[in-house]
Parts: C-alpha cells; structure tokens; sequence
C-alpha cells in the first residue's frame, strides 16, 4: 500500500488482484447481488485509489479497505430502499417460503422428505443471513469470511469492540434461531423419526 | 475483552451468557474469562449445549459461495482507474499556472509586507531632530529670560513651582 501511496500502477494491481474476490464474496452477501456486488467492488477501489495518499504506514489495510466497502455498500443498500427495489434476489426456481419449505414442497407425496442437498442447504444459510439486519450480517461476514478480530470489525464498522461483540451475539443468536427448527427436522429425518405418509396410506 | 463482570450464570443474565459464549468461540476473553466460561461449561449442560448449539450454526456459514471474480473484472476496473488517473493528472495540470500566479501574487505580497514593516520600524526607532525641537520650543522662547538666571537648582525650584506654566489662552 505505501508503493500504492506512492503512485505505482503495479502496486495497486497486486493489491487489487489480492483483495477483489474477498471484497466481491463480503458485498454480494451484504446486497444480495452479484452484479451490484462488483459495481460496488470497483467503487471501493476507485476510492482506494482517491484516497491513497491519507493512507497512513503501519494502518492494516484490509480494515481501512472494509471501512471504505462497509460505507459504500450502506449508501447502495439506503439508496435501494428509498427507490423501494426488490431487496435480495432468490434463488432460481424458488417459490415461496423458506428453502426448507421449498424442499418440502417439491417433494411427492408418495416419497419421504429427503434431506436437504447441498446446494439446499446452502441457499437455507444464506436466506437466513439475509433475515439479519445490515449490521448483524456484515459484522458476521468479517467475522467468518475476513476472520477480523472485533477490535479490526469495530474500526471497519466504526463501532466500539463491545458493540461489535453484542451484535455479533445477537446475530448468532439469531441464525441459530433460523435454522435450528429445519436442521433439527433434518437429523429427525436422517434418524427416521419421522416420514411423510406415503400414498398408500392415504 | 478484558474488564468483563466474571460472575455471569445462566440465570443471572443470558444475554451476557451468550455473548461470553459466542466471545469464547471466537477467541476474544481474556484468561479470566476464559476460565470463567470453561468452569461453566464444565458443571453445566445446558450452558454445554449453548456453545454446542452456536457452534453448529456457526460452521453452516461455510457453506455460503465464495466469490472469485474473472478477468473481465479486474481489466474493466484497472481500466476505470486508469481513467481517473489521467483526470487527476490533467486538474494537476490545469492548476499549476494557477497555482503559480497564486504563488507569485503571494511572493509580491510578502515583500510589500516587509517594505512596510520595515519602513514603520524604522520610521519609530528613528530620532526625530523636528520633535527634538518641538519639545523643546517652549524654552526657546523664553530663553532670553532664563539666560538671566545663573543657577541651575534655582530654575527646578521656579519650575517645581509651576512658574514655567503657560497660562491657556482666554475662552472668553
């Protein structure tokens, strides 16, 4: 970052080339949409670039770079719900309810509930991250993708540690409260405790 | 997190609880937390099954899509950087006359500055011979009087005396 800071082309595009999947997986998860997601990502950079001369030597990067995505992301998400957008994009074929329901639905009536495939289960984590509010869920994502410590979280948040260890509580909390119900039902299911009624006993 | 209350139970708070749960997962108590939250998860197992059940929760998040970008990405943005770089360039060029003529207005500025401090400093310092003489016109005009007199002490007791004293010109 310091050759960054001192205008060297080469610089930036190894810092870029380091960091954009990361920011693109942070701010897809944050906005709920891909193509947004790397519009957003090309802006963070852009004011990466505008800004590098503030940099300060010894400041770690990745926490000065998720303050500047954390900002940029909340001003598209507070934009999109002034224009009263559709929020998150689902998943192709899904219908209503939540992907357990969906799995549920799209079963026979003659076969047992199956347990959820991978790609199920998958969709069902990040419907229930969407369940959190902006804060919880970018709090989470530095907290599992980025691996920041709550103090680095607090800084790229612009909160203090003990709000940041509050919110990431409560957004545990929270998933826990979203997918035990269909996680439990899941084992159930596994375990045989519990089966649809086929056709012949209807 | 050092300065944490330690006595937390299931019971007193579980709120508190499941932050220090979700802390010690994470790896931010201090020692004495840490211990704290052990000899809880030790003795009961309700507080045993919180952590298990956070923890589960925890690791679906693994599960969730991590991105990589193409190509197209990193060439279009380096792209739009490079684009930026020369407007930056360009308003650096466009103002350097500017910059210049501000620079030289200043410079002009300074030296008249100095002219003048200069010129008031001098102009204070410097003894003036026409004040010397002003000052000392009321003596000169009576000078053919005082130079009657011999001795000096006699003239500070007339002048003690107020006996030098013009008397203000009549109002009426």
């Amino acid at each position: 970052m310091l050759e960054v800071r001192g205008d060297s082309a080469e610089a930036f595009e190894e810092l870029m080339l380091r960091y954009q999947g990361r920011l693109v997986t942070v701010l897809e998860h944050l906005v709920g949409d891909r193509d947004q997601a790397e519009d957003l990502a090309q802006e963070v950079f852009m004011r990466v670039f505008r800004a590098r001369k503030s940099y300060v030597p010894g400041a770690k990067f990745s926490t000065w770079l998720f303050t500047i995505a954390n900002n940029v992301a909340s001003n598209a998400l507070r934009t999109r719900f002034r224009r009263r957008e559709v929020g998150f994009r689902t998943p192709e074929g899904s219908g209503v309810g939540s992907p357990w329901d969906r799995v549920i639905q799209a079963s026979s009536g003659q076969m047992p509930v199956r347990r959820m495939d991978k790609a199920e289960m998958r969709d069902m984590v990040r419907w229930a991250l969407e369940s959190l509010n902006e804060r919880q869920r970018l709090a989470v994502l530095l907290s599992k993708f980025e691996g920041m410590s709550y103090a680095d979280i607090a800084e790229s948040m612009e909160l203090s540690p003990q709000a940041v260890k509050s919110l990431l509580a409560r957004a545990r909390v929270n998933l826990r409260e979203v997918l035990e119900p269909y996680l439990e039902r899941g084992d159930r299911l596994a375990m045989g405790e519990e089966q649809k009624p086929s056709a012949d006993d209807q | 997190m050092a300065g944490e209350p330690i006595s937390i139970t299931p019971t007193d708070d579980p709120g508190k609880l499941e932050e220090q749960l979700v802390a010690y997962l994470d790896g931010e108590l201090d020692d004495a937390q840490v211990r704290h939250v052990e000899a809880l998860l030790a003795t009961d197992p309700k507080v045993r099954e919180q952590l298990t059940r956070l923890e589960r929760t925890w690791s679906l998040l693994d599960r969730l899509d991590r991105f990589q970008v193409d190509e197209t990405f990193t060439r279009s943005t380096i792209e739009m950087l490079a684009v930026a770089a020369e407007e930056e360039a360009e308003r650096q060029r466009a103002e350097a006359p500017r910059r210049r003529r501000r620079r030289w207005l200043m410079g002009i500025a300074s030296l008249f500055g100095a002219a003048l401090a200069g010129f008031l400093a001098v102009a204070m310092l410097r003894p003036d011979p026409d004040r010397q003489l002003l000052e000392d016109l009321p003596l000169l005009e009576d000078f053919d009087e005082l130079r009657q007199i011999d001795s000096v002490e006699f003239l500070q007791m007339l002048n003690q005396e107020k006996l030098f004293v013009k008397d203000a010109p009549d109002e009426g």
